[in-house]
């Protein structure tokens, strides 16, 4: 470099350390920065993926929140709730105002839960269920179901509230009497009630949050008073953001071994776990697939002992556990941890001697999802076991929108698909329902497109038993179901691990006494902790 | 009409031909490829009925001539579509992504210049030497490697082990970015006279222009000298050395002059060609510009919004060479007289 | 040939160019036999020995499921190298018809191919590449046929140029006289005059080949695994920077060595042959 650049460098360097100096005394306003892969969806009614929730759990409220710590719910916006066969009604609070002043009452929830069923997106599949909703008076709503659904309150914690006068308000265009029921305005701003309001919110890059001071609970101090969210940031810029102390918690994707580096470096590592698994599903409509005994020889081959060492972060900390079954550990009907799954060769070899196709036959396409690059690293672990069996396979990179497009289709589907699977709501219906049910196939969730009679009678029994223990019994015998009929590889149960700076504490991501159990939900800004001084 | 006019009159018209090309050329290869941009865009729990109206609404149904006549009637409007993508305009989208990647071009497109052209003169200058063999070397490394690994290179040194500069982004987390006028952020934050956020947004610009423009200088060098070393050989330079001119004056008037003329055309199509390796660059830094746009609406098979991404970009490519030539026409003195002799 | 090659060889620069093709091709096309590891271009995985740095016998550290990198670059010469020669393959027949064409024919065959030239040629490559690649499914094929449809245009380009003053030219009037047929004019008359330039030209492209397709792999839109591909080394080995720098420099390093051999190769061919541009 000549001494041009070099002087000039060193005037950039002054020039940005003067900077630094001169916002440090303003430091009255905590700021907390956080990143997540996907694009944000503000639009609570679309809300699926994890960024989505967290904006959603943080900007709206639902009626019912998880209990921290234990299994169960808590009342929120709702006061209190009783069912009566298929009729659930709720008491709501009558001190809730939305972020725009308007108060909020039973025709908001009403109003929410149509709006959700008539775009028919995201996770609005959950209340396929209800018949109506409907406004008893100024506070108390009655939900009407088809059909008896158990797991009907967990459902709640994915349904937000809107504030449908300041949505009517800013209808766009659109047929039909409520146009576009408020999609253009809903995917740029916010009309909830919860504790963080949106400043600003660019979908490609960042969404940032303000604490709403009229919160009809108490924020702590502690609490952050802005949030920025920022989208599609690079694991090499979050790791080096984090050590530099301009950042403060990454996603929950970033690979093992940069977890592992930041952990090195002093960053704190944070958890959310039992509510999901590394499922890596096989096209069972797809030959030699469609054979059970050929998909029971490559669930023994598959090397369960090295892809726990492969996600493995620090000697306490792991991106999963041994899965023990299809269900995860700790959730209704799953198997004790001691169960874990091991690959057994022989067993292996025997039910290929008993699979229809010869392995030199086989011509597996083992997709990978492009934007979660652990995902090459598995699909090279299934090539090299396979290979033992003499089974050859083709390794296929699929970006996420392409591959929900193909997997509408069976014949589309590849033989084998790793996702990423959890209970939305926390209850395993919600888990299980969606993956393995026949007549769900077809989504994401559904590449195995399983058709198994018991398979379907015990996940009926689950959703309209309605006492725990004869629900835990049918999730049992569905778990041991699941085993035989072999659609799928259970991978891992997995753990969400997320590294942060020490300017903040996150007890619900790191005391396991405060944590909720949904996805998400530990991503509650007004729960959190700034740290003084740092 | 004078002969600039003449020539800006011709260049416009066919740009705009070769313009229809492109936006048939992308349309075609847009639709004729398998994947169902409405079941993409909608997402896997659409049903059957959601995606058949949609693709009504897409025209997808029709044969592709009367989609590119919807798609025709539409730009006339000055509407490229929504994009599935983002549920934004298209022209909104690349409005927003458009002028960090301009900037980051521009800023490499002074680099290149500003480096390239000096190098390639003082080589030229002190041909067959030490100095002439380093630059060389030098400025062909700069051409052989794809500006990512170059991003990549000076990332890893200097703002990993040497950590000058940041590794990401435009400014700085803790500065207020400046209003937005024309989306510059070097001149939005001028105009606004905030000079925080302008030294935090040229801090922050040096290494990924600098990544995009290594390639452009080298390349700048490389024909700056070889047109001065052949303007050298001529009689002229010669006889000026005879005549006693000083060196530096025969550099400077009578061989950069005449050498300019080449390498200002190949410096336009590098420029232009920036605009296509910006992606990279940006992907490595964290840029915000079009670069993830693009990667994402390609993926996603979001039709309004590819055309509509690749029909802009190739305008712009079509303008930088426009101006060039218009440049070229000013400074080559056979134009510039023609149109003196004239008028 | 050889009076061409003794040039090249007298040459320091030349010469260290020349070792440096030499190296990379000897190395893509004895993989087999030089690299330490060959399975490992394959799926190997090795979870006792993965993400190591540079150590004896993994010379080049191993990637992240254990597979040796050294092995790793010298298939992927392999595979670029393999590419490179196929694009121009295509790339230039293609590329040489229609300049040959446009240029001699004249008129509306001029006019319209050559706006059609231009059409390609105003989509910045990369760009179009992209769109090509990112439509299809991510295979070595499609990414030949991506990186072939934003190469013949120049190709057609240099022929227009060179065809339209050697039309001109005595021995073409001369052939025209004797009533010697159009395709006879283009292709036996005209066309051995356009070679030395498509020579030097196809050399240095060699270089750039690689170059675009790295820079298309490390998009995303490249070859699958596991066969090995320079860019989406340098790509995957991105997200584990600064601690993992082996998986990015090695990469990035073949890429450069490779291209500049070529670059160092052309550019020598350029003046011996005394084509330019």
């Amino acid at each position: 470099m000549n001494t041009l650049a070099r002087s000039l460098t060193a005037a950039l360097l002054g020039a940005s350390t003067l900077t630094l100096a001169a916002a440090a005394p303003a430091l009255a306003e905590t700021v907390l920065r956080l990143d997540e892969v996907a694009v944000g969806e503000l639009d609570p009614g679309k809300a699926s993926d994890y960024a989505d929730s967290i904006l959603m759990f943080n900007v709206y409220d639902t009626l019912v929140i998880p209990a921290q710590g234990a299994p169960g719910h808590v009342p929120h916006l709702a006061e209190s709730w009783s069912a009566d066969g298929n009729t659930f009604t709720f008491k709501l609070r009558n001190d809730v105002k939305f972020q725009s002043g308007n108060p909020m009452t039973a025709e908001d929830v009403v109003f929410s839960l149509e709006r959700m069923q008539a775009l028919g997106q995201g996770l609005s599949y959950l209340f396929n269920v209800v018949e109506s909703a409907e406004a008893v008076d100024e506070n108390t709503v009655a939900f009407t179901l088809k059909e008896p659904y158990a797991p009907f309150i967990a459902s709640m914690v994915r349904l937000p509230i809107v504030d449908k006068k300041l949505v009517m308000e800013n209808l766009g265009d659109g047929d039909g009497e409520m146009k576009d029921w408020g999609q253009a305005f809903l995917s740029g701003n916010s009309a909830g009630s919860g504790a963080y309001t949106v400043s600003s919110h660019n979908p490609q890059q960042e969404t940032v949050m303000e604490k709403n001071a009229d919160y009809f609970l108490d924020i702590p101090d502690a609490a952050p008073d802005t949030v920025r969210l920022r989208y599609g940031l690079e694991p090499a810029t979050v790791r080096t953001l984090i050590s530099q102390g301009e950042h403060d918690i990454s996603s929950q994707w970033l690979p093992p071994e940069v977890l592992k580096a930041l952990a090195d470096g002093g960053a704190q590592l944070l958890t959310e776990s039992g509510t999901g698994g590394f499922y890596i599903k096989m096209n069972t409509t797809k030959p030699p697939l469609d054979d059970p005994e050929c998909r029971m020889a490559l669930v023994n081959a598959f090397d369960y002992a090295s892809s726990i060492k492969m996600i493995a972060v620090t000697p306490d900390v792991s991106q999963g556990s041994p899965a023990t079954g299809a269900i995860p550990v700790g959730m209704l009907g799953s198997n004790p941890p001691e169960d874990a799954l091991t690959s057994d060769m022989d067993a292996a070899k025997k039910h290929m001697e008993a699979c229809a196709t010869a392995p030199e036959d086989f011509n597996l396409e083992v997709s990978w999802i492009a934007e979660v690059p652990l995902e090459e690293r598995f699909a090279l672990l299934m090539q090299a076991n396979f290979a033992q069996l003499g089974v050859k396979s083709e390794i296929k990179k699929m970006p996420w929108a392409l591959f929900a497009e193909q997997v509408s289709k069976p014949e589309n589907t590849p033989h084998i698909s790793q996702l990423f699977v959890n209970a939305v709501t926390g209850d395993p219906d919600t888990l299980l329902y969606g993956m393995y049910f026949s007549d769900a196939a077809g989504t994401w969730q559904s590449p195995e497109y399983l058709d198994d009679a018991e398979v379907d009678e015990l996940l009926t029994q689950g959703r309209t038993i309605t006492d725990e223990a004869g629900r835990a019994e049918a999730y049992k015998k569905l778990n041991e179901r699941l085993m035989e009929v072999a659609p799928t590889i259970y991978g891992y149960d997995r753990q969400s691990v997320f590294a942060a700076s020490e300017r903040v504490k996150v007890p619900a991501l790191s005391d396991p006494s405060k944590a909720f159990g949904l996805d998400g939900m530990g991503f509650t800004f007004r729960l959190m902790e700034m740290q003084e001084g740092s | 009409m004078s002969p600039v006019v003449r020539l800006l009159a011709k260049r416009l018209s066919i740009s705009v031909i070769v313009l229809i090309g492109v936006s048939m050329l992308i349309f075609t290869i847009a639709r004729v490829i398998p994947g169902d941009p409405a079941r993409i865009a909608l997402g896997p729990n659409a049903t059957a009925e959601q995606v058949e109206q949609l693709r009504q609404r897409l025209h997808l149904e029709d044969p592709i001539w009367v989609q590119y006549g919807y798609f025709v009637r539409n730009l006339a409007h000055g509407d490229l579509g929504v994009s599935l993508y983002t549920n934004r305009p298209v022209l909104t989208d690349i409005a927003q992504f458009l002028p960090a990647t301009l900037e980051l071009v521009i800023v490499a497109g002074i680099f290149m210049v500003c480096l390239g052209m000096p190098l390639g003169i003082l080589s030229a200058r002190y041909r067959g030497r030490m100095a002439d063999n380093l630059i060389r070397v030098v400025s062909l490394l700069g051409v052989s490697a794809p500006s990512f690994v170059w991003a990549v290179i000076l990332m890893l040194l200097f703002a990993f082990f040497l950590p000058l500069f940041p590794i990401a982004g435009q400014i700085s987390d803790t500065i207020p970015p400046p209003h937005r006028v024309t989306g510059f952020l070097l001149v939005d934050s001028l105009i606004d006279g905030n000079f925080k956020a302008f030294f935090s947004a040229l801090h922050h610009i040096i290494l990924p222009a600098f990544a995009l423009a290594l390639s452009g200088i080298g390349q700048a060098a490389r024909l700056t000298r070889a047109n001065m070393v052949e303007t050298y050989d001529k009689p002229y330079i010669e006889m000026a050395e005879s005549y006693g001119f000083a060196p530096r004056r025969i550099a400077n008037k009578f061989a950069f002059r005449p050498s300019l003329i080449p390498s200002l055309t190949i410096i336009g199509l590098d420029f232009a060609a920036m605009l296509g390796n910006a992606f990279l660059v940006e992907a490595v830094f964290a840029w915000p510009g079009l670069s993830r746009y693009g990667v994402q609406v390609i993926l996603r098979k979001d039709l309004n919004a590819i055309v509509g991404t690749v029909l802009v970009i190739s305008a712009m490519f079509l303008i930088v060479n426009i101006i060039v030539d218009l440049l070229i026409a000013y400074i080559n003195p056979r134009i510039r007289l023609a149109n003196g002799g004239r008028t | 040939m050889k009076r061409t090659f003794v040039i090249l060889a007298s040459n320091p620069m030349s010469l260290f160019g020349l070792i440096l093709v030499g190296v990379v091709v000897f190395s893509a096309v004895f993989a087999d036999f030089i690299a330490p590891f060959p399975e490992h271009r394959g799926a190997v995985v090795d979870f006792t020995n993965f993400n190591q740095p540079p150590h004896w016998p993994n010379i080049f550290g191993t990637d992240l499921v254990g597979r040796d990198l050294f092995s790793r670059i010298l298939y992927a010469y392999r595979i670029s190298l393999m590419l490179g020669v196929v694009v121009l393959a295509i790339a230039v027949p293609i590329g040489v018809t229609v300049g040959l064409a446009a240029g001699y024919l004249g008129g509306w065959v001029d006019f319209i191919l050559m706006r059609l030239t231009d059409v390609f040629l105003s989509i910045p490559p990369l760009v179009l590449a992209m769109a090509i690649m990112g439509l299809l499914e991510p295979t070595l094929t499609n990414g030949m046929l991506a990186v072939t449809a934003m190469w013949w245009p120049w190709y057609a380009r240099l022929v227009y140029n060179v065809t339209r003053s050697e039309a001109q030219e005595g021995y073409v009037l001369a052939a025209q006289i004797i009533g010697a047929s159009r395709l006879h004019i283009m292709f036996m008359e005209i066309l051995p005059n356009c070679v030395p330039s498509i020579v030097t030209k196809m050399t240095l492209d060699l270089g750039f080949v690689i170059l675009i397709a790295s820079s298309l792999s490390f998009l995303g839109l490249g070859v699958q695994a596991p066969t090995p591909d320079l860019g989406s080394m340098v790509a995957e080995g991105g997200n584990y920077l600064p601690d993992s720098w082996w998986l990015t420099v090695f990469p990035s390093l073949a890429i450069l060595i490779a291209v500049f051999g070529f670059n160092l190769v052309g550019d020598a061919l350029r003046q011996v042959l005394g084509s330019d541009q």
